[in-house]
């Protein structure tokens, strides 16, 4: 549905997105994660054929942003950065509005306002002034007039941005909702949110994508293996050791006295093998956690200014 | 043509939805009825020179200039500077719309406020047909150069609304290119040189609004005003288009 070869843009000489290449395949949702200033929104932007790329080419359901930019924004819809309105506007001036520049059928024009009403929720507010809307409204007819003209890919930057908790879980709802029939690739940089909406995750650092997947499969791939967090209380220095003896354990380490992480094969689970350990020896036993790497972790690791491991990971995702 | 029309429906609501509109048509019509009433006493001062008071109405005095100079870069300023400012922009350049249809879109809903501005200024020749006999013949011209001015001054600012996202810079940037196409007009004075002269005369708008307020419509200042007028609004698509800016 969006594909991507050889994307760059350079400002004033400083390249703010270098040589992405990328497919998105029809009904698939799509993240973007990366710091601020990473890219996310200068490549939604060229995308949208909002802006036009130093390089390479892009193709969204079939249509060539070179050969055809008119074409190509008929076939996306799009919610910019900070949902930009009209604020004097009715919403459902601002709906027939969008119908209208978006090439609705004029016989189409009402039931397409009613439909993407209720979608997003805002059937209540048709008749207010869109600057006296709460954030979490003026969001929802952002989308409803990115919607308006049914189209098959949805771009949204940062739709959950300034939103309160429930706010935020009924937006997330909705484009889980919209995944369903459209391809969808939105960017933020709130991590639970792709691990709730997305299927699959792009991270993003200085304009390059650091990694490409399923957001489980990225986790078990960049942090390694799962791990144990123990605490044991009157163990002696041969802890280690011993913990380290037992079957499917490839690691330990200790923190601080009596806290040890057991990293351990992924396949293996050593929890009884630490209790029965523990009872052997007559130590007691005050946690035993399993540590899950949460995307954080992957975040983290990625995008922290470290030039050499964000290239090296760059360069294993192109080969990949 | 229904996108553009689109454009020119959203942007008169936008503009009669916020106070400046309503600012400028009561301020304009203050002081356009003021002067109309001076006018009108002057010219009753049997003393003075026979004139007639829409010749004088139309581009006669310092004051329409005045008002034209002022009242122009207010109408436009807004028209794509707040769109960039809000990010709007990004909106209407990611649908299906050309810059050239946002420009024209804009420029036209700019056009019919004007014209609505003016509009009640018809009262004024119909007060003086109950008192006296009116040419009408001038009074049209006067309109039809009323109406060119405003496309030629009203296609520059919408130019300079497309070079910023300040709507103050936006006018004070109309301002200074309206008055430089005005006072082209005033330097031709000063100038020595017979062929440069006789240019810099063709250019002078003050001579053209005042031959459109005697009733002469010269095809030569129609064609002028309407060429500069479409040249700027060429430009103003065309900065759309160049600054894909960040």
């Amino acid at each position: 549905m969006i594909e991507v070869e050889n994307l760059g843009k350079t400002y004033v000489k400083e390249p703010v997105v270098r040589d992405l290449s990328f497919f998105v395949p029809e009904g698939q949702v799509l993240g973007f994660l990366g710091p601020n200033g990473a890219g996310k929104t200068t490549v939604m932007r060229m995308l949208t054929a909002f802006l036009p790329p130093t390089t390479g080419r892009v193709v969204v359901a079939g249509v060539d942003l070179d050969e055809d930019p008119v074409a190509l924004r008929r076939n996306v819809g799009y919610l910019p950065e900070n949902v930009p309105l009209y604020p004097e506007m009715r919403v459902d001036e601002y709906l027939r509005f969008r119908a209208d520049i978006e090439e609705v059928p004029r016989a189409e024009v009402r039931d397409r306002m009613d439909d993407v009403a209720e979608r997003c929720m805002i059937g209540d507010v048709r008749r207010q002034v869109i600057g006296t809307l709460s954030k979490g409204f003026r969001q929802r007819v952002g989308l409803a007039g990115a919607l308006i003209h049914q189209p098959p890919v949805l771009i949204l930057d940062e739709p959950t941005v300034g939103l309160d908790p429930n706010q935020i879980i009924r937006v997330r709802e909705l484009i889980t909702e919209l995944g369903r029939d459209h391809t969808v690739l939105l960017s933020t940089h709130i991590l639970p949110e792709v691990e709730q909406v997305c299927e699959r995750v792009f991270i993003i650092d200085r304009g390059r994508i650091v990694a490409d997947g399923a957001p489980d499969a990225l986790r078990t791939q960049l942090i390694g293996n799962p791990a144990l967090v123990v605490e044991l209380k009157g163990a002696d220095g041969v802890a280690t050791e011993a913990l380290l003896g037992l079957p499917g354990v490839v690691a330990v380490s200790e923190r601080e006295p009596g806290h040890f992480v057991v990293e351990h094969a992924p396949d293996a689970d050593p929890r009884e093998a630490v209790f029965g350990l523990a009872v052997e020896r007559g130590w007691v036993l005050m946690a035993l956690i399993p540590h899950r790497a949460s995307l954080e972790d992957v975040f983290v690791r990625l995008t922290t200014r470290e030039e050499t491991l964000a290239e090296e990971l760059a360069e294993e995702v192109s080969h990949a | 043509m229904r996108k553009t029309w689109a454009i020119v429906r959203r942007e008169l609501i936008a503009y009669f939805s916020s106070p400046l509109a309503y600012v400028v048509l009561a301020a304009f019509l203050l002081m356009q009825g003021y002067i109309f009433y001076l006018l009108v006493s002057f010219l009753n001062n049997p003393q003075t020179q026979a004139m007639t008071p829409l010749r004088l109405f139309f581009g006669g005095t310092i004051f329409f200039w005045l008002f034209l100079l002022f009242v122009v870069p207010v109408i436009t300023m807004r028209l794509i500077a707040e769109e960039r400012r809000s990010g709007t922009i990004e909106v209407l350049l990611t649908s299906p719309v050309t810059e050239a249809q946002v420009v024209v879109g804009k420029f036209a809903a700019a056009m019919l406020f004007y014209i609505a501005l003016w509009l009640p200024t018809v009262l004024y020749v119909l007060v003086l047909m109950r008192h006296s006999e009116i040419d009408l013949g001038p009074v049209l011209a006067g309109y039809v150069g009323v109406l060119l001015l405003g496309f030629l001054f009203l296609a520059v600012g919408t130019f300079a609304s497309t070079l910023t996202d300040n709507q103050l810079i936006a006018a004070i940037i109309a301002f200074a290119v309206m008055v430089a196409l005005f006072s082209i007009g005033l330097v031709e004075q000063l100038i020595m040189s017979s062929g440069l002269k006789a240019v810099l005369g063709h250019m002078n708008l003050w001579t053209q609004m005042d031959d459109f307020a005697k009733g002469i419509v010269d095809t030569r200042h129609v064609v002028y005003q309407l060429s500069v007028g479409i040249l700027f609004l060429f430009l103003a698509a065309k900065s759309l288009e160049v600054k894909k800016w960040r």
